[in-house]
């Protein structure tokens, strides 16, 4: 018994060594990406311009650019890739699914529907400038509701059906009837709020106000709280429901709480950035390959650290450095996600693992 | 009747089943039963009689239909789920399978119900997940993957989660199923070990009458009219077992316990001599759906085994010679099919 209690500790001890070291040197490489994504844009600004700017207060088109745009930009890359990176790995947690993600399962297009109705359907008489008094929160609030609603439709088809494709191909179909909605919301709109809601659809991390990224901000900060106290019950529900309630978990009260979570932070982004998709469903993986362990107190901070980092990546390759054309960013983070998610679907191909 | 040992397991008018809205579908006529301190309790039945939904009411995953269910001398109503937790482990047939899960991961969420909000494990948790990790013998296992296990073992990480759990009641679901022999063997071992060190009271379903009969302290048999309670010998001295079984199929011997398929008595057949070798020639012979007679018969076997084991058969007036009982009763078969 003795020896069992130094072989346990013993493996805490190295694993925990372990994932500090991972923690740290992703820590820095986002830091690095962070600072490149700041240094480098379709207008080439040279560094020490860059650096002048950042320390001193002088006031010329370095500072400009670097305040009023490349900053705001990095920071909005940087709470995408982590919004969209946790709550894709709650979603795969809450419905056992390694194939769900907030842009597969719908709830993107859910959070979509929620803004096209302030957007369309609201606002059939309105102007863009009254949308504007509407406020970011309300179009927040719409996609929350949006966003929250999908989840529970998939919560309860999860509940009933347990082939994991059969839920992915439902969550494509309500993703398709959610579209066939804001289709008709399309076509009886203004055109000038037709024109604001296919601009919001293209999306884009660099066309937002500094109220929005206010609202962005503070809404991401509170969906990650919501998950950093969920650990502990999305450890249990990796056991699967009855399990969980056998061990002690109130399974309602936690669906409630990760429910919200995922839905603040998937709306959130999908309101202001419009809908990425690929980062949900694939950093969590990365994230499982890093670390090599399924307990979220380390699976959490771990995608928050890798979506950020392939969210930056994402932006800086958009922006296309040296060049005048800016990628849509949709497209690269398609391209970085979805060889991740063939990989999870060769090597899971016949779903004896839930993960 | 006073028992030295506490009723801690108790049920009465229990009525099981499934309600959804107004809807209440019951299994089974009320119910009545008990488990006590240290008690290993078989529970067995057809199939789809409500094994499962009992033990499922019991870990407090279903609806008490109607009727008292106590826990601890507190009804099951005025648990938490939290606190039930603290109560009772359960196990289903269910196999988790989560990627990059540890042995020791799975073990230590057992620790639930005792650990803070965001699942901190205290030094008095690692030291229950090592000590339910050593007695399950998993100690070398706890950076293994789950997915990497073997049924056996994973069986026992399950067990260990559950010991990790710290409850005194312990409820599976068919723990046996799937395994191997000597995994099922080892388990039920362990099983019994936990009911006589630990003090749990283990309450599992079974398939295998044999595990049930000898290894149990006590046999809850669920039958269409009810649950009857006793020890193993109890109900078999009742005949209660036949329930359990087609007697135009199947025979049941009242003394050993044994079953038997029934088949149409082929003819009478005396075996002589000794020990083993006789004992498992005898069973060959009513495997073969004849029965074995003390007078003389028409065909007569006898055992040898000096040097090698023989078998001589006479059959009227001819003798034949085999090797073993595969050739004797393949032969046997074969006349039958001539004459």
């Amino acid at each position: 018994m003795e020896k069992a209690g130094i072989k346990a500790s013993h493996l805490i001890i190295s694993d925990r060594l372990r994932y500090n070291l991972i923690f740290t040197g992703l820590a820095i490489i986002i830091l690095l990406f962070f600072l490149l994504d700041l240094f480098l844009g379709s207008v080439s600004v040279k560094p020490k311009d860059i650096i002048d700017a950042i320390f001193n207060n002088s006031e010329n088109i370095a500072r400009t650019i670097l305040v009023k745009f490349r900053l705001p930009k990095a920071i909005t890359a940087l709470s995408v890739g982590i919004a969209l990176s946790i709550s894709g790995l709650q979603m795969q947690t809450l419905f056992r699914n390694p194939m769900a993600g907030p842009y597969v399962l719908g709830i993107s297009s859910g959070a979509s529907l929620g803004v096209a109705l302030v957007l369309l359907g609201f606002s059939s008489s309105m102007t863009p400038d009254t949308i504007r008094a509407f406020g970011n929160w309300a179009i927040a609030g719409a996609s929350w509701a949006g966003a929250g609603l999908v989840m529970i439709l998939i919560m309860i088809i999860s509940g009933r059906v347990k082939n994991i494709m059969t839920v992915l191909i439902l969550g494509i179909m309500l993703s398709s009837g959610i579209s066939a909605i804001v289709g008709i919301l399309q076509y009886f709109s203004s055109e000038t709020m037709l024109k604001a809601y296919i601009i919001w659809t293209m999306g884009s991390l660099g066309n937002l106000t500094s109220s929005q990224l206010n609202v962005l901000m503070l809404s991401v900060l509170f969906g990650v709280l919501i998950s950093l106290i969920s650990v502990k019950m999305l450890n249990a529900m990796l056991l699967g429901e009855n399990y969980a309630r056998s061990i002690g978990l109130n399974v309602r009260m936690s669906r409630v709480i990760i429910i919200t979570g995922t839905s603040i932070l998937a709306g959130t982004i999908t309101a202001f950035c419009g809908p990425i998709g690929f980062i949900g469903i694939a950093v969590p993986h990365v994230a499982r390959i890093i670390f090599r362990t399924s307990d979220h107190n380390v699976l959490i901070p771990g995608t928050m650290l890798a979506g950020g980092i392939i969210m930056l990546i994402s932006d800086i390759i958009s922006q296309m450095p040296g060049s005048d054309n800016i990628l849509p960013v949709n497209s690269i983070t398609a391209l970085i996600g979805i060889p991740v998610v063939i990989w999870v679907i060769l090597r899971n191909q016949r779903y004896s693992e839930i993960f | 009747m006073e028992h030295e040992r506490g009723k801690i397991l108790f049920f009465d008018s229990l009525e099981i089943g499934y309600s959804s809205g107004r809807m209440r579908k019951s299994l089974l006529p009320p119910i009545r039963g008990n488990g006590l301190e240290g008690e290993l309790v078989a529970v067995i039945g057809k199939n789809g009689i409500g094994k499962s939904t009992l033990l499922r009411t019991i870990a407090g995953l279903q609806p008490v239909l109607a009727g008292t269910m106590s826990i601890d001398k507190r009804d099951i109503h005025e648990y938490s789920r939290i606190q039930l937790s603290a109560k009772i482990g359960y196990i289903s047939t269910e196999t988790v399978r989560v990627s990059n899960m540890s042995v020791y991961d799975l073990v230590s969420l057992g620790r639930f119900p005792h650990t803070n909000w965001f699942g901190k494990i205290d030094d008095s948790g690692h030291e229950a997940i090592a000590d339910a990790l050593a007695k399950t013998s998993l100690n070398t296992f706890s950076d293994r993957h789950i997915t990497e296990l073997s049924d056996g073992e994973r069986q026992r990480a399950m067990i260990a989660m559950v010991l990790a759990q710290d409850a005194k009641i312990m409820v599976m679901d068919e723990p046996t199923a799937f395994l191997d022999i000597s995994s099922k063997y080892e388990i039920m071992h362990l099983l019994h070990q936990l009911t006589r060190e630990r003090n749990k009271t283990i309450v599992f379903s079974t398939h295998d009458f044999n595990t049930a009969v000898n290894q149990s302290d006590k046999i809850w048999l669920i039958r269409e009219e009810g649950l009857l309670e006793g020890a193993p010998e109890d109900i078999m001295l009742k005949g209660a077992f036949k329930s359990l079984f087609d007697e135009t199929k199947v025979r049941y011997n009242q003394y050993d316990g044994s079953f038997t398929v029934n088949s149409i008595e082929k003819g009478r057949i005396r075996v002589l001599g000794d020990g083993e070798m006789r004992y498992w020639t005898e069973k060959a012979v009513v495997r073969a759906g004849y029965t074995v007679t003390a007078s003389e018969s028409e065909l007569e076997i006898e055992v040898t085994s000096q040097h090698n084991p023989r078998w001589e058969c006479r059959k009227l007036n001819d003798l034949y010679e085999f090797g073993s009982i595969y050739d004797l009763m393949s032969w046997i078969r074969n006349s039958e099919v001539i004459s």
